[in-house]
């Protein structure tokens, strides 16, 4: 087979997910028109290389007409070096292109040599860059050799009409001071590329370059790390691969502690190989985790990039670690209370933020700093603060965080499938718009009595009435206003009553988040009245309006002293039929019409990839199927659906052998499966098109999503980051029916 | 649950019973027998579905290369279709194809009254 290798990438059994992003960046790179350019940002190993340099060997192996060009900054470079450099590469590439000799990418040149070849081949057009190179550098004049170099692309596009995209790859080391004299590198790079007369892309893992106002008009995209079940599958083949015994659960675990980073899974897959352990349990991942975050490679590759200038530095960075830095919701530091605490002048502190934010550790603006890196580097600089600052010991530190971790691991591990509440609740919230939703889904008793009853007749309670929703115009937790208070931040929702906006209709609602498995109890409700109390007091408003929403319910207790208070209350179900009625207003009416409100129950079904494993998602299904009141037909129908979404998932499954997920939601009125796999794509509904002539047989193949779209009420196919996810839909009473429900 | 791929000959018909699901391991096998008795010399295939609670895309393909195949040599009708499975055949465009019974006696009387209905 032809090497198709240009720049060195990591074999593709290896590589996960982003297809969505390369597709995106090769679309814009080969569109007739030109679209907006790109900075892809990400923190430090989140796979930019690579994917740049999977687009730049597309655009060269599959699109002929547009010439890729591929840089990667090398760190602080005298202006001269960085220009012959960069040409150098252009050119390179430029011919390498032309000639489809990918040997001249792949080999490191000399510009003599290169300009012998450009003789060689008449490349005369390029052979003048070189020489005006040579010239301007004998009269060391250092801005023509930056000019030269950065107008290349320019020049040559307009000499022969053939489209340029140029990749430059951690655009941000540009930033980096040299300390040679001469013209900025930054400000002529910024110059040539906002000239608008080629497209780029440009990925950097601070965002300095963008937000130092270099680049102009520009689409940001985010590459973060592989979302769990990418990572999952990664990691599964990664040891599946190399004979290392492993839990899917771990590895759950693994992928979220790692924040799905590439290099840290592939380090820890490697790590557990070279010492011959597993991933099985929770002990083996934490000790392996330790070794090589503190000592290993993970630790060897931080060190070298962090480059941290000395002890301010590292004390800095653990301060901003301390003030929430690991967490999502962290905290910018001013700079005042970080001068006062290490005795910094404004120039020193300045400096030390400035540095840690062109490493991307930091975000430095208006004076204050916020931790920018991930959980593992946090770990990282926490170990290397505590042992070389503090002096403790390493391995007291390592029994320390070994002990932390396992009890927190134990935690997310009783957690892995929650986390959502919060933010379903706050998207719930920011739905509100108006509507008018049924009393019962804000009333968790009565709806608990009524799930208990086996159902309820509307009209015979006044929890049949409506609720009057009021249109939310934002929202954002209370953290910043209870500094040190305990007990999860609540959210405060802010919005207008009666669909006017004036002072006598201004509304805020408050909301608790109870998101543990255990029910809300009388000590969680007194503590959200009293922080409620106390929150009343920023605003303006006097129209309070308060929801507690709990996963497992209310204790009688809390449920009682709740609603003496006039209290919304909802638990995870209720929870999802607001969410449900506030997409759907159709839902909504559904639910008031049908004859019961059934409980929602979730079932996660994982199936190997083993000989008729989707008979046992069929079992599943039909076990679901019957307790929720479908008739056979329906049953048989969903059966016959759910085993194409499942040979769709497997035979897309970018691992071999791959697992794939299913999620049955049964709700109220509807069955929806989730089917998703750790691959690539599944097959596209269109894909099958092409039906025979009337007289002719059916063509043979691609029946599967006609066969889900024809046997199901709805079949959606959701683009999720690394793949794909099929859902399948079944109503007990279909859309737009009045009756007929064959249950 | 019914037997596995059986079989009963009357005359050149015979009548062949798919299993409870038909996938692309069921659906070869059902191919192979198909083939077998055409080789033998029988005109008719009655495939009955009554113990079939499940035919995949797979299956479905398979089945269309067995009646792509029998095509002018023989005759092919199906028999005992549960609701869904007939659908599946509907929604493929099977059924403007090929001759559907309620069970496999009228598919063999059936079969028996129309000689040489080619496919």
């Amino acid at each position: 087979m032809k090497d198709r290798t240009l720049f060195a990438i990591c074999p593709d059994a290896e590589f996960f997910g982003r297809t969505r992003e390369i597709g995106d960046v090769l679309a814009r790179a080969s569109a007739e028109r030109r679209a907006p350019n790109v900075f892809l940002a990400g923190k430090r190993w989140t796979g930019k290389t690579e994917v740049l340099r999977r687009i730049h060997r597309e655009l060269f192996w599959s699109h002929s007409r547009v010439v890729p060009v591929y840089y990667q900054f090398k760190g602080p470079l005298d202006p001269e070096a960085f220009a012959e450099d960069y040409l150098k590469e252009f050119i390179k590439q430029y011919l390498a292109f032309r000639k489809r000799e990918p040997d001249l990418v792949r080999n490191e040149t000399s510009l003599e040599r290169l300009e012998r070849i450009l003789f060689d081949e008449d490349a005369f057009g390029l052979l003048d860059f070189t020489l005006i190179h040579r010239e301007a550098k004998r009269s060391n004049d250092k801005t023509a050799v930056l000019r030269n170099a950065l107008g290349a692309i320019e020049l040559m596009t307009r000499r022969t009409g053939t489209p340029v995209y140029l990749m430059l790859d951690d655009i941000g080391e540009s930033l980096r001071p040299s300390g040679h004299p001469g013209p900025s590198i930054e400000r002529e790079l910024a110059e040539s590329l906002n000239s608008g007369s080629f497209p780029f892309i440009a990925a950097s893992s601070t965002r300095a370059f963008l937000e130092g106002g270099l680049l102009g008009s520009v689409e940001r995209m985010s590459l973060d790390g592989l979302d769990a079940d990418t990572s999952v599958a990664m990691m599964a083949e990664l040891c599946r691969s190399r004979n290392i015994a492993f839990d899917t659960e771990i590895l759950s675990l693994a992928a979220m502690k790692l924040g799905g980073n590439p290099m840290y899974m592939k380090s820890m897959v490697w790590a557990a190989l070279k010492g011959g352990r597993d991933l099985k349990d929770l002990k083996s991942f934490v000790e392996l985790y330790s070794d090589e975050v503190f000592e290993g490679n993970i630790a060897f590759a931080l060190k070298s990039s962090l480059k941290l200038k000395g002890p301010s530095e590292l004390r800095m960075l653990y301060a901003l670690i301390g003030a929430g830095g690991a967490r999502a919701d962290d905290r910018a530091v001013s700079g005042e209370d970080l001068r006062e605490r290490f005795r910094l002048s404004e120039d020193e502190f300045s400096k030390a933020a400035s540095s840690l934010a062109a490493e991307g550790l930091a975000e430095f603006a208006l004076g204050s700093v916020k931790w920018a890196g991930d959980s593992t580097t946090a770990d990282f600089v926490s170990y290397m603060f505590e042992t070389r600052i503090k002096g403790r010991g390493a391995d007291e530190f390592r029994t320390s965080f070994t002990r932390e971790a396992l009890k927190e691991g134990f935690i997310a591990r009783g957690a892995r499938v929650r986390g959502r509440l919060k933010e379903d609740a706050g998207a719930a919230l920011r739905s509100f718009n108006g509507q008018k939703l049924m009393k019962i889904l804000f009333r968790n008793q009565a709806f608990s009595l009524t799930s208990r009853n086996g159902g309820w007749k509307p009209g015979e309670r006044k929890d049949s009435e409506d609720l009057a929703l009021p249109e939310i115009i934002g929202s954002f937790d209370s953290s910043r206003w209870e500094k040190g208070e305990t007990g999860p931040a609540i959210i405060i929702a802010h919005g207008f009553a009666n669909g006017r906006y004036d002072a006598g209709n201004e509304v805020v609602w408050m909301t608790a988040v109870k998101d543990s498995p255990s029910p809300v109890n009388i000590g969680d409700v007194e503590n959200f009245l009293r922080r409620g109390q106390i929150l009343k007091e920023n605003f303006r408003t006097t129209r309070i309006v308060r929801w507690f929403v709990g996963r497992d319910g209310f204790t009688a207790e809390a449920q009682k002293r709740l609603e003496g208070e006039g209290v919304h209350t909802s638990d995870s179900v209720q929870l999802n039929l607001i969410r449900e009625s506030l997409e759907d207003a159709s839902a909504s009416e559904r639910l008031k019409r049908d004859d019961k409100i059934l409980p929602m129950k979730e079932f996660e079904v994982v199936l190997p990839s083993s000989t008729k494993a989707e008979l046992v998602a069929v079992k599943a299904v039909e076990e679901i199927g019957t307790e929720m009141g479908f008739g056979d037909n329906a049953i048989g129908q969903i059966k016959a659906a759910l085993v194409e979404a499942c040979i769709n998932a497997f035979e897309h499954s970018k691992v071999k052998a791959g697992k794939v997920f299913l999620r049955f939601v049964a709700g109220g009125d509807r069955l929806t499966i989730h089917v998703q796999n750790g691959g690539v794509d599944f097959d596209s509904p269109a894909a099958a098109s092409g039906a025979s002539a009337e007289t002719d047989l059916p063509r043979k193949r691609g029946w599967g999503f006609e066969l889900m779209k024809g046997l199901m009420d709805e079949v959606r196919l959701e683009r999720i980051n690394g793949g794909a996810r099929i859902v399948l839909v079944k109503y007990l009473i279909k859309k737009g029916e009045t009756g007929g429900s064959e249950a | 649950m019914a037997v596995r791929h059986k079989h009963r000959e009357t005359g050149t018909s015979v009548v062949v019973y798919a299993d409870n699901y038909i996938n692309d391991i069921e659906g070869e096998k059902l191919e192979e027998m198909c083939d077998a008795f055409l080789e033998k010399g029988f005109k008719k295939i009655v495939i009955d579905f009554s113990g079939t609670d499940l035919v995949n895309s797979i299956g479905v393909s398979i089945l269309i290369g067995i009646i792509e195949k029998i095509k002018g040599k023989g005759a092919v009708v199906f028999s005992g279709l549960k609701d869904v499975n007939f659908q599946i055949f509907h929604i493929v465009g099977l059924t403007r194809h090929i001759r559907v019974y309620d069970n496999e006696e009228d598919a063999l009387k059936e079969s028996a009254s129309c000689d040489g209905v080619s496919l």
